[in-house]
């Protein structure tokens, strides 16, 4: 966890301090924006409206799309003899994909293009109209209870875990934000979770 | 790969992957993940980013690809948790390298741990869960 590494007690907490967090700000810059902070606690723990459903069904284009980039030739990703002569029930998705059939894509112009609830897009907004406008994903834990199978369609339900105090880093200064989402079918059966963790920041550029 | 066959300490081996524009904008594409600064480098800049950088996803695709490169078509990843530090911009090379940290032959389960570098440090550390088959007798 960033926060915790940030202890310099800590050996892992030097060296991300020394590669990604290191304190770059000038003293008295740490202030807190108190009325900030207290309007983002109010988002923790919410779950985050609707439940989210995938706009697409776990497919074979899109598992060949993200195959191509990867440069993954697994072939228990497009062959069905192979994935059953490797103990699968048939092709089956690149586990790491989980979050993608959550994903909104382009759209059509609205602005939602993550995979999280309303309530996220309302703190992302927050965020942005009090400077904090650029976001970096800084830690991802998925866990797969089984592989996905072309044909199935899943129910994405996040919910805001946790918002950080005010941190500085090398990139500018910002507030953690953890989500956990679950991942089911629609039978209800979970089949994968996730705990995503992004830096929402205000660039160093922009101060 | 069997679960016999692997021991504590065990090296995957290296992958070095270049770091073009094209994979991290079809990373970001194929992820699903249009955020400006996977794909406009304009816009990347004036967010305080020297140029485009690799989506989180992206990073978690390949880290995925190089532990079931190491471990064959039968293993089953069961968990990904990665970390990321510096990122991955257009130009650079990503070296992959990692090792077994753990085996337990009664649930065949290993867990490996994985580093990403590139030119500026460590673009993402990970540990990854898989579970893989007993050899057949």
């Amino acid at each position: 966890m960033i926060e915790e590494e940030l202890d310099p007690n800590r050996p892992e907490g030097r060296q991300l301090a020394n590669e990604l967090l290191r304190d770059e700000s000038p003293e008295g810059e740490l202030l807190r924006d108190e009325l900030l902070e207290d309007k983002l606690s109010r988002y923790v723990g919410q779950a985050a409206g609707e439940p989210v459903i995938a706009l697409d069904e776990v497919n074979q284009a899109m598992i060949r799309h993200w195959c191509e980039a990867m440069g993954d030739r697994n072939p228990i990703y497009r062959d069905e003899n192979a994935a059953i002569s490797n103990g699968f029930p048939g092709v089956v998705a690149p586990p790491t994909m989980l979050q993608a059939w959550g994903m909104k894509g382009l759209g059509f112009g609205e602005e939602r293009k993550g995979d999280r609830s309303e309530a996220f897009d309302e703190l992302m907004e927050l965020l942005n109209s009090n400077g904090y406008t650029s976001v970096v994903a800084t830690n991802c834990e998925q866990v797969y209870n089984r592989y996905l199978r072309l044909g199935e369609r899943l129910i994405v339900y996040p919910t805001i875990k946790s918002i950080s105090d005010r941190k500085t880093t090398a990139l500018g200064t910002g507030y953690f934000i953890t989500t956990e989402t679950d991942y089911k079918t629609v039978d209800g059966e979970l089949v994968g979770s996730m705990v995503f963790r992004i830096l929402k920041f205000r660039p160093q550029s922009s101060k | 790969m069997s679960i016999e066959s692997v021991q504590v300490g065990d090296e995957l081996g290296k992958l070095e992957i270049e770091i073009t524009r094209t994979l991290i904008v079809a990373g970001a594409i194929a992820s699903r993940d249009y955020q400006d600064v996977h794909h406009d480098g304009e816009i990347a800049k004036e967010r305080g980013s020297k140029d485009i950088f690799m989506n989180i996803l992206t990073t978690n695709g390949l880290v995925g690809r190089y532990v079931t490169d190491w471990a064959g078509p039968n293993c089953k990843i069961l968990s990904v948790a990665i970390r990321l530090g510096v990122p991955n911009y257009p130009g650079d090379t990503m070296l992959l390298t990692g090792h077994v940290v753990e085996t337990d032959p009664s649930s065949n389960e290993v867990l490996v741990e994985v580093t990403g570098s590139n030119s500026l440090g460590n673009h993402v550390t990970g540990q990854i869960k898989l579970v893989l088959p007993k050899k057949e007798i």
